[in-house]
């Protein structure tokens, strides 16, 4: 795809004569070496679930973190530099606690998912009256899961500051066979607990290491009781569903 | 603090001070009565439209209650200028919300906003005690009343204005049932008891208040909208 490299690989806010900006792109190829995650819709609430690497036995799996809470009713799952995220994901915190402030109602999910894009764009050197925090784009893709008014949501976004809004969505390495998977599982009245049950099916055909209670996570985002991340024995509980 | 306290306050500024001839003055007192009431499903909200500066009339149809795109009604007391002001700020806030959000905002999440809007000039505030109505998540009448600076209440009738201090005390008796035995004061009233008594009132602040009278605005919401009539009080 880019096996030459031209002078508009240079500057990260100049377009090649053919329209496209490189490092944007190049950001969306990032996204493809990180670790597989997957979000699943239903409506009783919205599952997500990613694969934890743990490269060694050393490792202490319960410091990897790739779902956060953004506020009680919307959480977001990683992929690719996930260092990246913790800008996107202060930002997305701080413009739901300024809603809640401001109105004393919880922020649409969508609104969280356009704040989030709305920082994207701002690499390089920084448009009037907006300070750049990068000086490249973000490598790193979302999944916004979340409930509000309009019911359980589940949204992507990616590091062109587009988003998406999906019934289910895989992102990261194993994106590509756990989307088919997906598109082949996945049904409009899918229940929660067969969602939980689904999204670690994926994600085990997908992980190259043996899918256990420690090299995943799985976290919830419901009506009735906002975001919840499983602990290691309710992820056993879904395992042993399996 | 009301109105009078309102006004005590700055008249209690040293002396020397208040006689200085050319002193900038930032706030008129333009009079007027505002008053609402909720019920179980919708709200009453009426204004006289008299607007005056001590014994002069500027106005005798300047409305201070206004209608707001999300269906909420913004009644004000104070200096009218301030209050023209407040209604566009929150007007804006509301249409920006609109296209942020891709929803109108309801009326709670304005409720909070005005007080945020009002404590946001903490330190020169605008001389206005609004009433917002609207109606509340489950569809009841919805009455939120602030002073200046933003402290704010849910109530279920309120009066503010030149003539708050009599009409009050009559809602408090007709609406609030106080001080009385062998009644609920949690009832709520009926819509066409409700829409007399604010006539009612205002009939009666006319005769005794000087800037309350010539028209009254009144406002009701309920599920299916607003709707606004006008009727005719005591031009003298």
């Amino acid at each position: 795809m880019f096996l030459t490299r031209s002078e508009y690989d240079r500057g990260v806010n100049t377009f090649s004569p053919e329209g496209r900006l490189f490092q944007v792109e190049y950001a969306i190829e990032a996204i493809k070496l990180g670790t597989t995650a997957l979000g699943i819709r239903t409506n009783e609430g919205v599952i997500l679930a990613v694969e934890k690497r743990v490269t060694s036995s050393l490792l202490v799996a319960d410091s990897i973190e790739k779902i956060l809470e953004i506020d009680t009713h919307v959480a977001c799952a990683m992929s690719g530099h996930t260092a990246d995220s913790r800008t996107m994901i202060e930002h997305a915190r701080v413009e739901a606690q300024n809603h809640t402030f401001t109105y004393e109602e919880p922020i649409p999910v969508e609104s969280v998912t356009q704040a989030v894009c709305d920082l994207a764009l701002r690499f390089g050197e920084g448009a009037d009256g907006q300070d750049s925090t990068m000086s490249r784009p973000f490598g790193v893709a979302l999944l916004i899961a979340g409930v509000d008014e309009r019911g359980p949501q589940l949204y992507h976004t990616d590091p062109s500051g587009t988003f998406w809004r999906y019934e289910a969505k895989a992102i990261g390495a194993g994106s590509e066979g756990a989307q088919t998977e997906l598109q082949e599982q996945y049904h409009r009245d899918i229940t929660l607990n067969e969602a939980e049950i689904l999204a670690l099916k994926v994600l085990k055909q997908v992980m190259e290491e043996k899918l256990s209670n420690t090299n995943v996570q799985l976290a919830k985002v419901t009506k009735e009781g906002g975001y919840h991340i499983y602990t290691e024995d309710e992820l056993q509980a879904v395992i042993s569903q399996m | 603090m009301d109105f009078v306290g309102f006004q005590q306050e700055l008249a209690h500024a040293p002396a020397t001070e208040r006689h200085t001839h050319n002193r900038w003055e930032p706030y008129v007192d333009n009079g007027g009565t505002s008053l609402a009431i909720a019920g179980a499903d919708y709200v009453i909200v009426a204004s006289d439209a008299r607007q005056s500066n001590g014994y002069n009339i500027n106005s005798r149809y300047d409305p201070k209650a206004f209608r707001l795109s999300n269906d909420a009604i913004l009644a004000t007391a104070g200096y009218a200028a301030d209050a023209k002001r407040l209604v566009e700020v929150l007007e804006q806030n509301a249409q920006m919300y609109y296209h942020k959000h891709d929803r109108v905002m309801k009326a709670s999440a304005m409720a909070q906003m005005l007080s945020n809007t009002l404590y946001g000039r903490r330190f020169f505030p605008y001389y206005v005690f609004p009433i917002l109505a609207g109606l509340d998540n489950e569809g009841k009448g919805a009455l939120y009343c602030y002073d200046p600076v933003g402290n704010m209440e849910r109530v279920v009738y309120r009066s503010f204005g030149s003539a708050s201090a009599l009409v009050q005390p009559f809602l408090d008796s007709v609406v609030g049932f106080k001080n009385q035995r062998g009644v609920d004061p949690t009832r709520l009233l009926e819509r066409d008891q409700a829409l007399k008594i604010a006539v009612d009132a205002f009939t009666g602040a006319t005769e005794r208040d000087i800037h309350t009278g010539d028209w009254l605005d009144i406002f009701i919401v309920d599920r299916n909208g607003v709707t606004h009539e006008k009727r005719e009080l005591k031009h003298d």
